[in-house]
């Protein structure tokens, strides 16, 4: 009997637990392993430290960390706010609100290349963006081909494809505040502003943790717009790790630098991650303290 | 009350004009692609330099753009995306059902340990593994074939996630009780918990079909030869090869995001449950 109900737990869990051990645990060990082999003149050797030597040792490698740092300081905290905002007018009750959720749901249907390849377009020199900022007298702007503007246009159009998915995430937790604790603050005289300081915010803390989190992953791994539109330019400037990594392994055939810097990102990844909760967690009991 | 009414549109106003700016910088992207994608490509230009309205309405109309696309071979690459998405969504429902609900119903050894791996597995996003995936892949001999974007994306540990949840709030009472009358396994499942999980297979089946129609970069990777392209590589390439087809690619774009918007409008209810589930966890 026992070896039965074994049998059939093997059955079921079987396929499932194969493909997340060869298709999402295998890789991150293979990476880590293939990070310290190098292919020379097509031989295989191994390298040791050697592919993470040459990486530290290289400009290019340390501007792309700078790049891909810079854009993730702006983008998530900007994404979050924003979400943050979209979500309190997405539960406000007031005319005509049916109609504007409905349109603040529909970049989630877009994928992010084809924003991209709209957004492409808007932002040309000649596009509809310049049209509309020539009609107050402003001169037209090379958004994605000058070094000063490529960066934050990719952010923008990550932004605009982004904010409505983690609205979603803010809604639900707009949604389990129980109304009796507004309905008090406001028998007690809060301001709109003091119930979304002292109330709102506190309690939804959990899920902006959970959406930074989860933004953070994301962005610090987002490939398209970069591929699609600047491939790393102009002059580098948008050449994120993510980036980086593509061209070693799949343009210049260097799988083990590309391995190291993918090791690099989720290491990163992981540290800022822990960083985040540990923030989190420290400010909030500093709060209950208090 | 007159008075008190135009009063509170007044008060109203600023509110009124953020809803009214957010909805515009969320819409008029795509109008202006749609409307671009119905006028020939030699006027999408024209009327912004001074700015006109009539930059944003569909005029002249013409089919043209939609007709080059589908003549330009996109047609196959709607199918090719249909049947991977369609196939992993297929499989990917009864390995990740299964999965969850043997994580639900049974108890057996390190089941804490397996389950807490799978949620892990879902934290990290695909683009991380990416890269490395692809060396396994090679080692497996399937680049350039369709297996290879199908496979590795069917184990999916978010649908083991809801899945799991789902099973667990089924009372244990029904299994015993089949199990009492004699109904086997493959029964109990069929005509018990398959049924009552409809709205889970819903949230789950929609995920993992989106998440296919939306893959570019393992579509990328996997197959270099791009013969056979799925949805976003090839409105990607389309990009590189027709860059001034504007209205073409305004066309690509369009058919990329309606067929999702299509699908996930009457579904709607269920996707977002199934992004709350996912959020729960963190």
């Amino acid at each position: 009997m026992q070896d039965r109900k074994l049998l059939t737990v093997a059955i079921l869990l079987g396929p499932a637990l194969l493909g997340l051990v060869i298709f999402r645990v295998y890789p991150i060990v293979l990476a880590f392993f293939e990070s310290f082999f190098t292919t020379l003149r097509g031989e295989r050797q191994f390298a040791g430290l050697g592919n993470y030597a040459l990486l530290f040792s290289d400009s290019a490698f340390w501007h792309s960390l700078w790049v891909t740092l810079w854009f993730n300081l702006i983008i998530n905290p900007l994404q979050v706010g924003l979400a943050l905002i979209l979500a309190l007018m997405f539960v406000q009750k007031r005319p005509g609100i049916g109609f504007y959720r409905f349109l603040f749901l529909i970049p989630i249907g877009v994928s992010l290349p084809t924003a991209v390849i709209i957004w492409r377009i808007m932002l040309l020199p000649d596009g509809l963006v310049n049209g509309l900022l020539g009609t107050i007298g402003v001169e037209p702007v090379r958004f994605l081909t000058s070094p000063s503007f490529a960066l934050y246009s990719i952010i923008a159009i990550a932004t605009w494809k982004g904010i409505s998915y983690w609205m979603i995430f803010i809604v639900g937790g707009l949604q389990n505040i129980s109304p009796e604790i507004y309905e008090a603050a406001r028998l007690e005289g809060a301001t709109p502003f003091q119930r979304l300081w002292l109330i709102t915010l506190p309690l939804l803390k959990p899920t902006l943790l959970f959406v930074l989190v989860a933004d953070v992953t994301i962005n610090f791994l987002l490939f398209a717009p970069i591929f699609m539109i600047t491939q790393g330019g102009p002059r580098g400037s948008t050449n994120v790790l993510m980036y980086e990594a593509y061209k070693s392994g799949f343009a210049f055939g260097d799988m083990g630098r590309a391995m190291a810097i993918v090791v690099c990102l989720v290491a990163i990844l992981l540290v800022i991650v822990a960083l985040q909760f540990r923030l989190l967690n420290g400010r909030a009991n500093q709060g209950d303290a208090a | 009350m007159k008075p008190i009414l135009g009063a509170r549109i007044l008060r109203n106003l600023p509110t009124t004009l953020l809803y009214i700016l957010v909805a515009v910088l969320f819409v008029l992207p795509l109008w202006w692609a749609a409307v671009s994608s119905f006028r020939p490509n030699d006027v999408i230009f024209r009327d912004l330099f001074p700015f006109s309205l009539r930059a944003l309405l569909p005029q002249p109309f013409t089919l043209d753009a939609y007709v080059a696309v589908f003549q330009k071979g996109f047609g196959s690459i709607i199918a090719n995306t249909m049947l991977v998405a369609g196939l992993t969504m297929i499989l990917g429902l009864i390995v990740n059902g299964a999965a969850g609900f043997a994580f639900a119903v049974f108890d057996f050894r390190y089941k804490k340990t397996i389950l807490s791996i799978v949620v892990i597995s879902f934290m990290l996003p695909f683009e991380a593994i990416a890269m490395p995936l692809y060396t396994v892949v090679q080692q497996l001999g399937w680049i350039d074939r369709v297996v290879a974007l199908i496979v590795p994306s069917v184990a999916n540990g978010l649908a083991i996630f809801l899945f799991y949840q789902f099973f667990q709030q089924v009372p244990k009472d029904y299994y015993e009780a089949a199990r009492l009358e004699g109904a086997g396994m493959l029964r109990i499942l069929w005509s018990i918990y398959i049924p009552l999980s409809m709205p889970t297979c819903i949230s789950a089946g929609l995920m993992l079909f989106i998440f296919q129609w939306e893959a570019f970069l393992w579509p990328l990777l996997a197959m270099p030869a791009q013969e056979f392209k799925v949805i976003q590589v090839g409105m990607a390439s389309f990009q590189e090869q027709y860059t001034t087809a504007w209205n073409e690619l305004f066309g690509v774009a369009v058919i990329t995001a309606l067929i999702p918007i299509v699908l996930l409008l009457p579904l709607q209810k269920f996707y977002v449950q199934g992004l709350a589930g996912s959020g729960i966890k963190g």
